[in-house]
């Protein structure tokens, strides 16, 4: 038990790197679609999380114009929101891309 | 079923095919379609990943880089050894 | 009822054989069995990977996730080969 104090950053399992991200600024994909990008308040081993200051964003498929490129988005912000762990695709830390 | 699973030689079962790949390149399909292209960091039981230089491409186009990338294991429908 | 062979007996069998996994979605695998595990995750070599539309892909060595998996035929070659 003394190693996790040792290890505390390092990657022995996945769950970790999701450890490492917590108070910071992360970027989570989710089915359907979906983006949230805020700071990672909390997780559990469901990936259930607690995201604060979040930025959505969801990707529209326009049926009508079917310019692949066109792809439509909607944005809205929240203070704080809890994300179901099922719905969790990636998290990864947030990088101006 | 008793010992019906439990016959395979060492290192050729999925447990032994992943620590065989930790650290190496690879390549993770979702049920999605989406590809992630990166170094493997870790996997555990529910198949949740870690990967590090990760690429992420759509429709076999490049659309993003993350440095780290956790991805969560119901998603994935394959790891490949590149 | 001696020679009731379970599910997963038959899927040891095939150990080293080439084999055709059908997926719950719209693909199809085949490869040649290297193991697996209680789930059926299997690790699969010299694989190629069907698609709907008709692309096929080759894959040296694979983890496939068990979850999807809906039916595995033993020596089978693929939807190409079968309908060959």
């Amino acid at each position: 038990m003394a190693d996790a104090v040792e290890d505390a950053g390092s990657v022995s399992e996945p769950m970790d790197l999701v450890r490492l991200l917590l108070d910071e600024v992360v970027c989570v994909k989710l089915r359907g679609d979906r983006e949230l990008k805020g700071r990672l308040h909390a997780y559990d081993s469901h990936c259930n999380l607690v995201l604060g200051e979040v930025e959505e964003t969801i990707y529209v498929v326009d049926d009508e114009d079917t310019e692949e490129d066109d792809l439509k988005t909607i944005s809205r912000k929240s203070e704080m929101l809890f994300v179901r762990g099922d719905s969790v695709v990636l998290i990864s830390p947030f990088t101006r891309s | 079923m008793e010992n019906g699973a439990t016959s395979q030689s060492e290192g050729k079962d999925p447990s032994g095919f992943l620590s065989e790949i930790i650290g190496n390149p690879v390549t993770v399909k979702l049920n999605s379609g989406v590809v992630y292209k990166g170094e493997l960091q870790s996997v555990d039981g529910y198949m949740n990943i870690a990967l590090e230089k990760t690429e992420e491409f759509i429709n076999g186009v490049k659309r993003r880089s993350y440095g780290d990338a956790f991805v969560r294991g119901n998603n994935v429908m394959y790891i490949s050894a590149d | 009822m001696a020679s009731q062979l379970l599910p997963l007996e038959l899927i040891d069998k095939c150990v080293g054989s080439r084999i055709w996994v059908v997926m719950k979605g719209d693909k199809e695998f085949a490869g040649t069995l290297v193991g697996f595990d209680d789930y059926v995750n299997m690790v699969l070599e010299d694989v190629t990977e069907f698609d709907y539309s008709g692309n096929h892909t080759k894959l040296k060595k694979i983890l496939l996730n068990g979850n999807n998996i809906c039916m595995l035929i033993p020596g089978g070659e693929g939807p190409i080969a079968a309908s060959a």
